[in-house]
């Protein structure tokens, strides 16, 4: 069986700055696998890469071995491809519930009743149900973050992209996330997480890789990964020892 | 007397400026976009019906039957082609490309309608009033343009926030890369949006056909109208457009009232009162983002 993500060979340069130079990653379905890396090593773009934002300068994307490099965001997310943006991106205008709805609605192609019975279980699960009539522009913060979860979760995603949804809450709210996700994981879904808050990430995933300089310098078991000689370098902040 | 009729009349030229006025609302609204060949879009409505009713052999009073289909289908072609394409570029660019469409617009008219003033022939529907007293006197044609706005308005507040449909054109409105991610395709979203707005100004320039005597040039005076409207409504808001082109409307009529030569003087000074006092207009939901 093929992989539900391949990476081969991904090429992505912002002028001088290379943030994908020949990556390489392989995720097997139902794995749950961290992102860790020094700031502006371009993570984020790689997720943008990923779910369409961003256009590859070289290399392919894979989704269940079918290349997606010609698809739109929307189409693949209609695939199975769930993301949360590191700053949440509601819809202000629209409701909590109509947020969620429309995530269920289009992403994961459902209508009537059952759209109404996905878009309340990720409420449920990301405990918004008591916020669902509330314009998503009056949320706050943990709310947001929350609520970006819950569209991501609605659309049914086979591989669900989290960007730093711990960044900025508090260790409770962390260890809820924690929960809501590991959830979403044990169910079968496959996670990709960027997160800077470690301990989050280390209690969630089985794998970790770490990117720098447009590649990843480091992949295996978290543990050995965090305690490895290139992303000891890059954390305490010694000269960073990657191949260039 | 005069003043209560001043005030009907008002009322009624306001529903013609508020249906005029939606389809602006709207493109601006959704996509950020200034169409400035919004005024000669509905003169060219006008022009269709004219050439089309006839062979058609279609009642004009029904002309737009034929026409606001066309246009809806026109609306949603022109914007997955030549408005999303510079949309693409920058919303400025969106400016500049309206601006030539407009002038395209009216020197293709001029060449092929030449510069003499036209009308669309509804007979005697034109003249026929509603006279309750002997000053007040409510024409049924305005009437019929002040209902129709109303519906359309009203239909179209309806179908932006009950319908998935609706719900989706406020999401990419909102925040268009995020709405990807929840699935939407929001090129054909806009072509819809795009397509409701036309097919309202072609509604609008079929009423202003039928109402008074138009050229190829008519459509830029009204788009200023159309503007006024918009913005004392408050961008974003529906209903805001059909009070702002009420307003607009009671206050030429009341300035007229006061001295013919200070009709459009009076709606300007009324725009230029709430652009000091409310920016964001009556009914704003927030600032233009």
């Amino acid at each position: 069986m093929a992989p539900l993500l391949q990476l081969s060979g991904l090429q992505k340069r912002f002028g001088e700055v290379r943030i994908a130079d020949g990556l390489d990653l392989e995720l097997e379905q139902g794995a749950a696998v961290g992102i860790v890396g020094p700031n502006g090593a371009g993570k984020t773009s790689l997720f943008g890469l990923i779910s369409g934002d961003l256009r590859p300068d070289g290399g392919d994307v894979r989704l269940d071995g079918r290349a997606v490099n010609r698809l739109d965001a929307a189409s693949r997310c209609r695939l199975g491809l769930g993301r949360t943006y590191q700053v949440p991106r509601p819809f202000e205008g629209l409701t909590v519930f109509e947020n969620v709805l429309l995530a269920a609605q289009q992403g994961a192609g459902t209508r009537g009743r059952e759209s109404h019975a996905v878009a309340l279980s990720s409420l449920d699960r990301t405990r918004l149900s008591p916020d669902a009539n509330r314009p998503a522009g009056s949320l706050g913060l943990l709310a947001r973050k929350r609520l970006e979860l819950a569209r991501a979760l609605a659309t049914r995603p086979r591989l669900l992209l989290l960007d730093e949804v711990a960044g900025g809450l508090t260790d409770p709210e962390v260890r809820e996330l924690v929960e809501i996700v590991r959830a979403a994981n044990a169910e079968g879904m496959t996670v990709l997480w960027i997160e800077h808050v470690v301990r989050a990430l280390v209690a969630t995933v089985s794998r970790l890789v770490c990117l720098a300089g447009g590649t990843f310098v480091a992949d295996g078991p978290p543990q050995e990964v965090l305690e490895s000689d290139a992303v000891r370098a890059i954390y305490l902040g010694s000269t960073v020892a990657v191949a260039t | 007397m005069v003043w209560v009729n001043a005030l009907i009349q008002g009322i009624l030229v306001g529903g013609f400026y508020a249906l005029f006025a939606c389809g602006l609302s709207l493109l601006f609204g959704v996509m950020g976009i200034i169409n400035l060949a919004h005024g000669d879009l509905a003169v060219i409505a006008a022009f269709v019906a004219l050439t089309l009713a006839p062979a058609a052999h279609v009642p004009m009073v029904w002309s737009f039957v034929l026409v606001v289909p066309l246009f809806a289908l026109g609306g949603y072609v022109l914007q997955r082609t030549l408005l999303q394409a510079s949309l693409n570029r920058s919303p400025f660019t969106t400016l500049l490309v309206t601006f030539g469409l407009s002038v395209v617009i009216e020197n293709v008219l001029l060449e092929v309608f030449t510069s003499n003033g036209q009308s669309l022939n509804i007979g005697t529907l034109i003249a026929d009033s509603f006279n309750p007293t002997t000053t007040i006197s409510v024409p049924y044609l305005s009437l019929v343009v002040l209902v129709v706005a109303v519906v359309v308005l009203g239909s179209l507040q309806l179908f932006l926030s009950r319908t998935r449909t609706g719900r989706m054109i406020r999401a990419v409105a909102d925040d268009r890369e995020a709405a990807q991610l929840s699935g939407a395709n929001y090129q054909h979203l806009f072509g819809i949006a795009a397509a409701i707005a036309f097919a309202t100004v072609a509604l609008a320039g079929l009423a202003y056909g039928m109402y008074t005597e138009f050229s190829f040039d008519a459509g830029t005076a009204n788009l200023l109208f159309a503007f006024e409207a918009v913005v004392i409504g408050g961008i974003g808001s529906l209903w805001g457009t059909l009070v702002g082109g009420i307003v607009l409307g009671i206050a030429q009529q009341v300035g007229g009232q006061i001295n013919p030569a200070y009709q459009i003087l009076a709606g300007h000074l009324v725009f230029l009162a709430v652009l000091v006092v409310r920016p964001r207009g009556l009914f704003g939901v927030r600032a233009a983002a």
